[in-house]
Formats: structure tokens, sequence, C-alpha cells
């Protein structure tokens, strides 16, 4: 069996996210500095470390970084930043098509409970949800061909599943929960947004005030 | 005096009672329309004050002073109002002190006690009132203003906590206790009253209020990251409209590449199966077990999906009947037309069957019985052949006959 210390390694190395929502028990031993070091430490022979989302005392989401980028590593960030960035529109409108759903003020977030079947019906119940729903699901990100609102739906939850944003905590219900991965996305919308100056928020801001005028 | 006051106010007590049901709906709903008390209950709420019209025409509301009195009691969020007013029950105490010493010091003992308990009434009043200022802010914080639905509001009710909070603090401020000391002189009723015991109220009520300014940023903080982030959404979408070929730059290729993108490559995939380890072979054999289970349930899965069920004229078909079924009839019939018995392997050496002998006999026994019962009570069959010589009660046929009974 594995120590505790070697299934948080694992999953580090598969690739994963460690948030609370993901997994609890390697998000608490990452907490504290002493384990995380020691994490470090043996990730530092593979060339790799143990990088947070938000720095500091705050870091509720822990991945794995390269420790020293060379040719070839910067090959690999260069193209996953190029896939993060490709899937980027389509996430961020299903994530406010979830959020205007659910008439919710916050978008969704780590550990954020989504019930499909309320979901399903509310969007089906709205022509401009199911127009919405069904642009999206037409992303190749989540490339769902079909045209009843639920499959689109299914499909573009199954995906989401795939890929590490949303997690299905107990098969047999249609309950969705977001993990850190979530949390990530937004850094790197609001990284983006700092380096190039696009002033997303002030655009945003005049928007809504120029809406409610 | 004294006593007509009390009867008044058990009086006054009695009347809240009695008309408990039109306070409440009054208090819940804001006010209560005319219809729905009776005259003279309505007159007589209105007259001691419990009930009144804002204005001509209007419904009428509960007086301020009941309304409060029932936030209070029931902890009810809506209660929003905190007395800031430091500087007006500071002037009262002042004065009342005043009084007292005056009254000392004239030597009328009977009036000193007198402004004394009111004084101490005032006194614990204030305290009182700036703890309950402190918890109605802690129960606004606790709810994270649950009571309000948008983030929006409830950025604005934490701006309006702050800015009370602010008012306390400058209101508690203006308490300046060597001014009080000297006010007490060297009365020492007046010192415990003034300067310890509303020195210790007033500290820990600061204290808290630091803390609760703390956490009001703190909320604030929070409820903007999350405006922010809806804003960082609706950005993003807006500028994604506006400029339809719009791709970030490769900020990955930057030799200072932020910490942010650096996300290692997926390194391990899952290890193999060791079968050679005899210590995992059960877990392997229930896995094993579990393979088959599950192939199983694939194939109960289709049943789910069966076509439909169409109910329609049966198609008629035949049965083709075997060879050695044709050849069986055939002999039947010979047994018929020749009315004499017939031995079955005569006629199969006759017909040269291509079948072995004890196929074809076990097929004209077959036949037989296969007769219906009127047909099969023509005919008789009789087995040709010797019991076993060791075994008893075992008869081994060699041949069999069929003739007509």
């Amino acid at each position: 069996m594995l120590s505790n210390k070697g299934k948080v390694i694992e999953r580090l190395l598969q690739g994963a996210f460690i948030c609370r929502t993901s997994d609890e028990e390697a998000w608490r031993f990452l907490k504290n500095p002493a384990n995380r070091e020691q994490v470090d430490d043996y990730l530092a022979t593979l060339n790799r470390s143990v990088a947070t989302v938000g720095g500091g005392a705050e870091a509720e989401v822990f991945y794995c970084a390269y420790r020293q980028l060379g040719e070839s590593e910067r090959r690999v960030v260069g193209q996953q930043f190029r896939d993060v960035c490709n899937g980027l529109t389509p996430l961020v409108e299903w994530l406010l098509l979830v959020q205007e759903a659910g008439a919710q003020d916050a978008p969704l977030t780590e550990g954020s409970p989504i019930r499909l079947n309320e979901l399903l019906s509310i969007v089906e119940d709205t022509p401009a949800f199911r127009e919405q729903l069904a642009r999206i699901s037409r992303y190749r990100l989540f490339g769902s061909t079909s045209s009843s609102v639920d499959a689109q739906i299914k499909q573009v939850f199954k995906k989401l599943c795939e890929l590490g944003y949303l997690l299905r905590p107990n098969p047999e219900k249609q309950i969705y929960l977001g993990t850190g991965k979530l949390d990530y996305l937004y850094e790197v919308i609001r990284f983006i947004d700092e380096a190039e100056g696009l002033a997303l928020e002030e655009r945003a801001e005049l928007a809504s005030q120029g809406s409610l005028l | 005096m004294s006593g007509n006051l009390h009867q008044a106010g058990v009086r006054f007590l009695r009347q809240l009672g009695r008309h408990a049901e039109p306070i409440m709906d009054a208090y819940l709903s804001g006010s209560v329309p005319d219809q729905a008390l009776e005259p003279a209950v309505e007159e007589r709420l209105v007259k001691d004050g419990i009930l009144y019209r804002p204005e001509p025409g209007a419904d009428l509301h509960l007086r301020r002073a009941v309304r409060a009195l029932l936030e209070e009691a029931l902890r009810d969020d809506r209660n929003r109002q905190i007395d800031a007013n430091t500087g007006s029950a500071l002037a009262t105490v002042k004065t009342l002190a005043a009084h007292y010493k005056e009254a000392r010091h004239q030597g009328d003992y009977a009036a000193a006690d007198a402004y004394l308990v009111d004084l101490k009434e005032h006194v614990y009043s204030f305290s009182e009132g700036l703890g309950h200022s402190v918890r109605v802010l802690w129960s606004r914080i606790n709810n994270e203003f649950g009571y309000v639905g948008s983030l929006a509001a409830k950025i604005r009710e934490n701006e309006l906590a702050q800015s009370q909070v602010s008012e306390l603090l400058a209101g508690l401020e203006l308490i300046d206790f060597s001014e009080l000391a000297e006010t007490a002189g060297e009365l020492r009723e007046l010192r415990r009253l003034l300067v310890t015991g509303l020195q210790r109220n007033v500290s820990s009520c600061c204290q808290e209020l630091g803390v609760v300014q703390g956490r009001l940023l703190e909320l604030l903080g929070r409820f903007r990251k999350i405006q922010g982030r809806t804003r960082l959404l609706r950005g993003w979408l807006l500028h994604v409209e506006q400029q339809p070929d719009y791709r970030p730059g490769s900020h990955a290729a930057l030799p200072q590449m932020p910490q942010l993108l650096n996300l290692a490559e997926p390194l391990i995939s899952p290890a193999a199966v060791n079968i050679h380890d005899s210590s995992q072979e059960a877990e392997l054999l229930a896995l094993a077990a579990q393979i088959r289970a599950q192939r199983e349930e694939r194939a109960s899965a289709p049943l789910a999906e069966a076509g439909e069920l169409v109910l329609d004229a049966v198609e008629s078909f035949e049965v083709q009947p075997s060879p050695i079924q044709l050849a069986v009839q055939e002999y039947l019939c010979e047994v018929i037309v020749s009315g004499k018995p017939v031995s079955g392997l005569t006629w199969w050496h006759a017909r040269a069957l291509p079948w072995d002998p004890e196929t074809w006999l076990y097929q004209v026994i077959g036949g037989y019985e296969a007769l219906p019962d009127e047909q099969r009570a023509c005919f008789q069959l009789d087995p040709d052949g010797e019991a076993h010589p060791v075994f008893s009660g075992n008869f081994i046929v060699r041949d069999i006959s069929l003739w007509l009974a």
C-alpha cells in the first residue's frame, strides 16, 4: 500500500489538480508546509515542483510544475497553454450559462454543486439558454452533434468531467461539483487580462451600465 | 406616584398581550389595514401609543419603540439600526453626575440616591447599547448578509456596516476618561461607575469592533473577488465577440514565463499487473470475477432495447420431414398393405437403408410411439431379443416386428 506521501506524489505526477473537493486527504497533506517540502524534494529529481494557484498561505489548489525550463519543457508548456486558450471561450460561455440559469451571483467555483436535472429543466424551458447550450455543445472542445438538449448537456458535462473541471462524487446521482481546476482557469484569464492589458473587468462594467441606461 | 406608574405599565403590557395577534401582523407586514381591527380596539391601541397613522389615509403602523422591542426580543435580522450617538449619552451622564454631586454637597441624600439610580440606569444602558450594536454587527457577518439576495446588495450592506463601525469608533473616541475622572472627583460610587466600569466596557467594545472591522473588510474582499470573476468572464466574452480572431500571445515562450502557466506533463501511467506475485492472487481473482460479471451485464443490456413487438397473423410454415422419418412411414404402410408382421431388420436389409441398424430400430420405435393413440392401437410392436445373461431385468432387443393388431 502506498503511503499518503506516495499517493500525493502519484496524483501530482499524473497531472492532477489537487484541491479540497477532488482529494481532501491529499489536500490536507499538502497544506502542511513540512509535507509539501518533502514532496517538493522528491519531485526535484524529476525536474518538477509543487506549484499552487494563488500564493502563500491561501493556496487552495496544488499541481505539478517544471523546476527548470529547457527547450523540450518549453514546447510542452507552450502546447498546453495553447490548449487552454483554445478551450477558454467555450468554458467561459458554459460558466456564464450555468450562472445565469441558476440565477446566481457567483460563478461556479471549487466545491460549488450543480444539479444536472435542475439545470436541464431550466435550460429546456428557456429558448435563449437552449440556443446558448446548442452553440456551446458544438464547440470542438465538447464536440456534440446531437440536437436534443438532454444529449447536448450530458455530453458537455461528460467532457468537463474528463477534463477535470467537474467531479461526480456519486455515479448514481446527477450532481456535479466544481474542482480547483476552475480556479486555475480564472487565474489564467486574469493573467491574460493583465499581461495583454485587455481591461476585461472595466469593459464588463461599462457594458452592464450601458444596458441599465 | 410610583404605584400609579406601576399599574399603568402593567395595564400597557396587558394591552400588548391581549392584542398580540394584530401587533405581530403589523410587525411582519409593516402595517395593518383599518378593516382588520375593531374600531374600539384600534382606538385603544392608538391612544396607548402602540399603533400610529404616519399620514392621513395611510394604514396603521407600529410605533418605533414597540418595533424595536420586538426586533430585539426576536433577534430579527432586519434590525440594522445602530445607535452611534455617544455624544448625547455622554452629555446626559455628565449632567446627572453634576446633579448628584450637588445634592451630595447640599446634604440632600434622598435626592442624591435618586440621581445615582438614574445615572446608573443611563450608564448601564449605554454599555448595553454598545454590546447590542456589536452583537448586531456580528450576527450580520455570521450569516454573510444572507438576508439580501444579490451580491451587489451584499456589498452595499457591507459598506453600510463598515460606516456604522467607523461611526461607533469615532463616537467612542469622544469619551475622555480623564474628564470623566475629574467629573467623578473623589466620590467612590461615581468613580466606580464612570471610570472603572465604563472604561472596561468601552475598551472591550473597541477591541471587538476592531475585529469586526477586519472581518467586514475580509468579507468585502471576498464579495469583490466573486464579482470580479463574473466581470472577468463577461469581459472575456465581450472581447471575443468584438475581436473574433483574437488569440492570446504566446506567453509561454517568454523568457520570464509566469509560474501559473508552468504545467508539467503527466508522467505516470498505471502500472501493469504482476501475475507471478502470489500474494496478489486473491485480489486478482476478485478482479477477474468482476470482469465476468461485467460481461454478463453487457449481455443483458440489449434486452432492454428489444425491438417492437407486432401482433400479426402467424406465417405458415412447413416442417420438412427427415428422410429417416419418411422411411419409417413407408415401413408402416408396408405393414398395413401386407397385413403380416414385418421385421424391422428384414425391411432394413430389403430396402438397404443407409442408417445404422440400431438407429433404424430406435427410429421405428420412436415413430410407433409418436403415432396418435387411436392409430397406435391398430399396430402391435413386438420386441425380438433375449434377457441379459448376467444382469436380470435387462432385455436386449435384437429386432422388432410390427403387425396389425
